[in-house]
């Protein structure tokens, strides 16, 4: 087995081992968990780090071998692939040094942090997945992975969550398989393909390729929490932080939506897509519940639901960008990947600041805690205003190529959804800024827990601070090579060839 | 990197200082130092403005999507007034505002204002101008709260959405117009846009989007609010120099002196601009607050400025002349509303109790005067070189345009006089907070040195015809027309007297705004009630999913109940892929 082809298992090695390893661990070794941790996330960033250059050299990287009879399971970088493993790399080292801090004294730790590095092994396996089957498979390990750290906390809330949680990831894996199922059994190949391997199929079998675009999106917008399809997201909120911030940032939803790209551009095809009218309804569902997300958060008092359900609004970007056939559009969908992950973990993680520090969970207990938590309030801030869409945040520029190519391509509404959206961004965020600002604190917190010195825990801070700084340097230098705009550009190219 | 050249890159140092100085400030609030050095920040751009020869350009592709600063002519002058005066207001606010007010979070949000207003002014493409607009509006907001006070949460919140209204039709607008010229550059955009055939909806977008910053007409209905409430120094600064950046968006996006003339749209803004010229004058004679007047002074002048652009879309080929009137117009209102907001405080300090009472009158007055267009003043060169322009316009419009714009000096008599009568010193309010302030240097020298830029700039104009003005029918005329106004406002004034005012329904501070307030409110209410039926309605829904999920659950209650419903998830996991396997085997 040569280097290029062992990348792609060390890339997900790098985390199972590691999590292994820490299911056999005593409770109170500490040390050797961190240190495993670490280890782990800052090995797996080296690792994707030079396939990302490798790639971007021209190198390809794939591993290959039989599952089932005529079924392989593919591993492969290419830029797509790249882009959202950097995405998980970057992120899971933020949220782990985060998790490490928020966890502290409490129990079951082997646990969980085993279960969060198999939870990495499937994202990066779903981002390195070469063809549906092996998609299929760290999609549904995700959903496995994920559950325990969602019921974590054990409790009858967390549970229920839970459940509700299962059901939706399981039907929508049930639909997904399907879909596969047929389309194995119709084209053959599975493999994941630049614009697509279905286009010689179109004549003869298009109402066959229609239902199983249908079982597809279905399947995936389970994940990606496509109304009506998001339920079990607002539920999924009583996670302890960390999860939250992964699940919303990088881990669930951004599997379903990055399949979601991956069935429209490397399957199906954008002309396949549009030849076969679905690019429209896809359009529709997404500008729906970007409109319908923003909606129910305005009137959500709790600050982690009020989250979630931006998080069902934001996602939709990225399936809205897809499903508007056009290179620029694209860009902006797909970058939105990256940005909105940086804009929400953010605004995750300062969430758990607040309720770990003061107990702070309700938009309305906020008052003042500007003064307090100043660092954590300015992170939340800067996350509020890139989720409205203000320059130089890394949001305005999604939201501008995503404009920019609903108008190349004639369709103009866009705008107005993007507007709408911004406007009730604008209605959600900004009372919550300004209730952390400029009302006056009050005399107590409702659970303060602080530290010795420093407004929160070093751990919790620092990652909070960093990935604020993140979403607005992916904004400011949007134009320097390597930023997500113009590694999306890279992509996009590839897909649009002519 | 572009071969600009070092002056070029001197252009960077403009909105890098204030935002250098405003970290600064946040990591080490308490240092005194770093508030004294924070009006300085606007010295870089005034130097740039007053020693850097236009046209100047850098390029930085690696910022926002490309960025292009440049310093043209238009740039150099707004630059000048707004650098001056930012400056002028920062140092005033080192004297006015104390250690327990709050200075180092009011300076942050100044300097932020600073950078994004500065800022603008030298973006030479449309993302980093709107990025330093967006800078610029949202970090007043923090001066518009300072007071802390109810009335400026009201004010802070109806500009706030004013603010983010005028955000999104300023992103549907230059993304429309980014379109059309296929470019983000300035330079590109208004010669392809008056081709474009989506050329009225930018138009319309634009004159609303920057119409809400400068108080055009229906959309100033924030204006009377926010300025007045902030501390006086900023309300300075948003009245003086914020409020034009609204007119440098025109003025970059605007196909002025481009293509045909659109006289459509130029006679609706200058019928708007107009109407608000005497709406603000009317609205604002009944306000209580001085600065409150002034605020709707500000209006008034944007109406003229607004009729001013229409004037120039209307007829193009008189835009060079228009243009150069327009800007010495926003460089005179600057310094004189900046003078007139700043005495406001003078005539609260204790200057306003000893013996300089009478400077400090004076130092009312002269601005006042200058901004009724008295002749030899900067605010009379304006309306005597606008006059001959209006006539341009072709018949039967132009006789009565010209008219008009001579009649704007009644509305502006009045509001003056109104002010004066209102902030004159008395004395009385020397025990105001500002009044113990030991560093009276630090108000009174940016206050006189804003007046005399003021006096000075109508005779260093440098604009064409500007030394021809002042014939002695000239000033003879204006000092009539002049004491006609004075005299007729004195009557006025002595009839009012006799009335009660309090039994008179006077218009509001925010006028517009009061009934649409009202609306809003009953529509919520409405809205709620209407959202709850809907919720209780849809219920209906969430049921039948909740008896979706019961069944699943009855289905695999077996597994269930053995962790949590992990198991069975494992289990339906091996399921599914031995239901592969099974289909890829045949």
């Amino acid at each position: 087995m040569t280097w290029n082809e062992s990348l792609p298992l060390l890339v997900l090695a790098s985390s199972l081992v590691p999590g292994l390893i820490i299911f056999c661990l005593a409770e109170e070794s500490k040390g050797l968990r961190t240190a495993l941790n670490l280890v782990g996330v800052v090995l797996k960033l080296l690792l994707v780090a030079v396939m990302v250059w490798g790639v971007e050299q021209g190198q390809s990287y794939e591993v290959r071998f039989p599952l089932l009879p005529g079924i392989d399971f593919v591993l492969r970088a290419d830029a797509l692939s790249m882009f959202f493993a950097l995405l998980s790399a970057v992120l899971w080292l933020a949220t782990t040094i985060y998790a490490i801090g928020y966890l502290e004294d409490s129990p079951k730790r082997n646990r969980f942090f085993g279960f969060f590095s198999l939870c990495v092994t499937a994202t990066l396996g779903v981002a390195l997945a070469g063809n549906l089957v092996t998609f299929l498979l760290f999609y549904e390990l995700l959903t496995l992975a994920t559950y325990p750290l969602v019921v974590h906390r054990g409790t009858q809330v967390s549970l229920r969550a839970g459940r509700v949680y299962l059901a939706y990831t399981l039907t929508g894996g049930a639909l997904l398989l399907a879909g596969i199922a047929w389309l194995h059994a119709l084209a053959g190949n599975l493999e994941f393909t630049a614009q697509g391997f279905l286009s010689g199929l179109v004549q003869d079998h298009s109402a066959a390729l229609v239902a199983i675009f249908v079982l597809l999106i279905a399947g995936l917008g389970a994940k990606a929490a496509l109304v009506p399809l998001h339920g079990w997201l607002p539920q999924a909120m009583v996670a302890p932080a960390p999860v939250s911030a992964l699940l919303h940032a990088v881990a669930v939803v951004k599997a379903g939506a990055f399949g979601i790209v991956r069935v429209v551009h490397d399957v199906y095809g954008f002309e396949v897509v549009a030849q076969l009218g679905v690019a429209g309804p896809l359009a529709a569902i997404a500008a729906v519940t970007i409109v319908y997300g923003s909606l129910r958060a305005l009137f959500q008092t709790d600050i982690k639901r009020r989250l979630a359900f931006s998080t069902v609004s934001q996602v939709s970007y990225i399936v809205l960008g897809t499903a508007i056939a056009g290179p620029v559009a694209t860009v902006g969908g797909v970058a939105h990947l990256v940005h909105q992950g940086l804009m929400k973990i953010t605004l995750f993680f300062c969430a758990g600041n607040l309720a770990e520090t003061l107990g702070i969970h309700r938009v309305e207990d906020l008052r003042g805690v500007g003064r307090r938590m100043p660092w954590t309030m300015a992170a939340f801030t800067l996350g509020a205003l890139g989720m409205i869409g203000v320059p130089p945040m890394a949001g305005f520029f999604s939201k501008w190529f995503l404009a920019s190519g609903g108008l190349d391509v004639g369709q103009p509404w866009v705008i107005a959804v993007l507007i709408a959206s911004s406007l009730l961004n604008a209605a959600y965020f900004l009372p919550v800024i300004w209730t952390a600002w400029f009302r006056a604190p009050p005399e107590t917190w409702p659970a303060e827990r602080a530290p010795a010195r420093g407004e929160t825990s070093l751990m919790l801070l620092l990652p909070t601070v960093l990935v604020a700084a993140s979403a607005l340097g992916v904004g400011l230098l949007a134009s320097m090579p390597f930023s997500p705009l113009q590694w999306v550009g890279l992509i996009v190219d590839v897909e649009y060839a002519p | 990197m572009t071969g600009a050249s070092l002056d070029a890159w001197l252009l960077l140092l403009i909105p890098s200082a204030p935002l250098a100085v405003a970290c600064a400030l946040m990591l080490w609030p308490t240092r005194r130092a770093l508030t004294l050095l924070a009006p300085w920040a606007a010295l870089p751009a005034l130097a740039c403005a007053l020693g850097l020869a236009p046209p100047l350009e850098i390029d930085l592709p690696w910022l926002l999507l490309g960025t292009q600063l440049g310093l043209d002519h238009t740039a150099r002058i707004f630059l000048f007034f707004t650098a001056f005066l930012w400056l002028a207001a920062g140092v005033f606010a080192t004297g006015y505002l104390q250690e327990g007010d709050g200075r180092a979070r009011f300076f942050v949000f100044f300097l932020f204002a600073m950078a994004g207003n500065l800022g603008l002014i030298i973006a030479g493409d449309m993302l980093s101008f709107y990025a330093s607009f967006a800078m610029m509006s949202f970090a007043s907001y923090g001066l518009i709260l300072h007071n802390r006070t109810a009335e400026a949460g009201r004010a802070g919140r109806i500009y706030i959405v004013m603010v983010v209204a005028g955000e999104v039709l300023l992103f549907a607008a230059l993304i429309l117009a980014a379109a059309a010229a296929d470019s983000l550059l300035f330079a590109d955009v208004p010669p392809a846009l008056a081709e474009a055939p989506t050329r009225d909806v930018v138009l319309a977008l634009a004159v609303a989007g920057f119409g809400i910053k400068l108080g055009v007409l229906g959309l100033h209905v924030w204006l009377p609010l926010a300025h007045p409430v902030a501390p006086t120094p900023a309300s300075a600064v948003l009245s003086g120099a914020m409020i034009k950046a609204g007119l440098l968006g025109w003025l970059r996006l605007l196909p002025l002196g481009e293509g045909p003339a659109l006289e459509g749209w130029g006679l609706l803004l200058m019928a708007v601009g107009l109407l608000a010229v005497f709406y603000a004058a009317f609205v604002g004679i009944a306000q209580r607050n001085p600065k409150t007047v002034l605020a709707y002074s500000s209006v008034s002048q944007m109406g003229l400025v607004t009729t001013a652009i229409g004037l120039g879309l209307a007829v193009p080929t008189r835009w060079p002349e228009i243009s150069a009137i327009v800007l010495f117009l926003a460089l005179h209102h600057a310094l004189a509303k900046g003078a007139l907001f700043l005495g406001v405080g003078m005539a609260a300090s204790r200057f306003a109790a000893g013996r300089y009472r009478w400077l400090v009158a004076a130092g009312l007055v002269l601005p006042a005067l200058a901004l009724a267009g008295a002749p030899f003043t900067s605010g009379g060169l304006v309306k005597a070189l606008l006059k001959p322009e209006a006539m341009a316009l072709p018949a039967p419009w132009g006789a009565p345009l010209a008219a008009l714009v001579s009649w704007t000096l009644v509305g502006t008599v009045l509001l003056m006089a109104r002010f004066l009568y209102l902030a004159w010193p008395s004395g009385a309010s020397a025990g105001a907070p500002s009044a113990r302030a030991s560093s009276g240097y630090s108000l009174a020298v940016p206050w006189a040195t804003l007046i005399a830029a003021l006096l000075l700039s109508a005779f260093t104009s440098g604009l064409a015809g500007a030394e021809a003005v002042w014939t002695w029918s000239a000033v003879l005329s204006g000092v009539a027309t002049l004491a006609l106004a004075a005299a007729c406002t004195a009557l006025a004034g002595w009839l009012l007297a006799k009335v009660d005012w309090h039994r008179i329904p006077l218009p509001a501070s925010g006028d517009l705004v009061v009934p649409v307030e009202r609306g809003l409110a009953s529509l919520l209410r409405t809205s709620a009630r209407a959202l709850h039926d809907l919720r209780y309605r849809l219920s209906g829904g969430e049921a039948a999913a909740k008896s979706y999920l019961t069944t699943l659950r009855r289905l695999l209650a077996p597994a269930v109940s053995i962790e949590g419903g992990w198991a069975p998830a494992c289990t339906m996991f091996l399921a599914l892929l031995l239901l592969l396997a099974a289909i890829s085997a045949t």
